[in-house]
């Protein structure tokens, strides 16, 4: 199988514009560089190299000693592991030869992200944080406050995220509401314990897939991506921390350190 | 008999309470509605496995590592058999044991040492806490990427 010229560019284009997708919704780069090199191999390449960094990707196609290389950037576009899985999905076809690269850039395009219902993650939220108030060892009240307090907080990050906020100022003010009024709740005393609702209630913002994918794309060799995600999430834990001391400054609340 | 019955009913307890974080931030990632039940599914046993463990006096980090290596084994034979790739599961199985709270309380510390001036107790507390979160969270991902390690070793799973 001979490829031409605007072919190859043709497969390159496709391949780099799967990769883009699995970059912008937060899939670890193992799975951005494999999947993007099997895309292109199934389509014909000879090779695919690509370079990962944290905001764009590098990738070169091989055809008969040919390359043809192209840049993509890529904005964080939030976690969204459906779109991984479909673009994982589209990979499994091609490499059992049931599309083409055309077929394969039509559905690449019509991939959209899939949202839950904003609501009901709201209220799942808030259940979370409230579990989390039980592991801690609080009682029926903390529960309570934190699962207020997480829902509002939830909201506020929803809000703030739809109208593209930057995240730090984001996590920052979603942590301050949250903090406000669980130390409501301990200055009248709600329950045995309510300062285990303050570290209950801000669990919603921690990190989490960001520290994970940090940490195992440094173990699978790509040290700048883990890097650059690890002080990602280190600088949005401290704007957590900075809403979180602001609304105890303000209330006259203390619940951490002591 | 009833100390076992009272660890069984800790354990139930736990595994309840653990299923609720997986699905909630599983939601927040936006993983497809079928797979939620999958999450919820892992994020109750590794929790519940890890209080297990926790009781039985091993500490937390390898308790967590052995935990989140289970998980790392169960997502690659769901993984496999559904040919959805492995971070989809194990991820949100695995929040419940993140260890957040320490994350916070060393970040606050460090905050609180800048305007509070420096004072052993509260450097005792960003060390004690900021160790403790670095080690929770490597031995956590760590397990989880076991089986890609130790068998796949580069190889693509799905």
């Amino acid at each position: 199988m001979s490829l031409s010229k605007e072919q190859q560019t043709e497969l390159t284009r496709v391949a780099v514009f799967a990769g883009q997708i699995l970059h912008q919704h937060g899939a670890e780069s193992r799975l951005i560089e494999q999947t993007t090199q099997r895309i292109g191999l199934a389509l014909g390449a000879d090779n695919v190299e690509l370079s990962i960094s944290p905001d764009a990707i590098v990738i070169t196609s091989l055809v008969n000693g040919h390359c043809v290389t192209t840049t993509r950037r890529c904005h964080d576009r939030g976690i969204n592991m459906q779109m991984v899985c479909d673009v994982q999905r589209i990979c499994v076809m091609v490499e059992k030869q049931l599309l083409d690269a055309k077929e394969v850039k039509k559905r690449l395009q019509r991939l959209k992200p899939f949202k839950h219902n904003r609501w009901l993650v709201v209220l799942m939220i808030g259940f979370s944080c409230a579990s989390f108030s039980h592991f801690f060892g609080g009682d029926r009240a903390a529960y309570w406050v934190t699962f207020v307090a997480a829902s509002l907080a939830m909201i506020l990050r929803q809000e703030l995220a739809h109208r593209q906020h930057n995240p730090f100022v984001n996590f920052a003010a979603a942590a301050f509401v949250a903090t406000i009024i669980t130390s409501v709740g301990v200055i009248f005393e709600a329950g045995e314990n309510p300062q285990i609702a303050m570290a209950a209630s801000v669990l919603l913002l921690v990190p989490g897939f960001p520290l994970i994918n940090a940490v195992s794309d440094m173990l699978k060799g790509h040290i700048n991506m883990g890097i650059a995600r690890w002080v990602f999430s280190t600088l949005l834990a401290i704007s957590v921390s900075i809403g979180i001391v602001a609304a105890m400054t303000l209330i006259g609340v203390s619940g951490w350190t002591n | 008999m009833n100390e076992f019955l009272n660890l069984f009913i800790l354990f139930i307890t736990d595994a309840w309470f653990a299923w609720i974080p997986a699905v909630g931030f599983a939601m927040v990632f936006n993983v497809p509605r079928k797979m939620l039940i999958f999450c919820a599914a892992g994020g109750a046993l590794t929790h519940s496995f890890r209080f297990l463990l926790l009781h039985f006096g091993i500490p937390i980090e390898w308790a967590t590592f052995i935990a989140s290596a289970n998980m790392g084994f169960l997502g690659l034979y769901w993984s496999r058999k559904h040919l959805i790739p492995r971070p989809v599961f194990t991820v949100a199985s695995v929040i419940p044991m993140i260890p957040g709270s320490y994350a916070f309380t060393a970040m606050i510390g460090l905050v609180e040492i800048n305007t509070s001036g420096y004072s052993l107790e509260l450097m005792q507390i960003v060390m004690e806490n900021g160790l403790r979160t670095l080690f929770i969270l490597t031995a956590l991902s760590f397990g989880l990427a076991i089986p890609s390690i130790l068998i796949y070793r580069g190889r693509p799973i799905v």
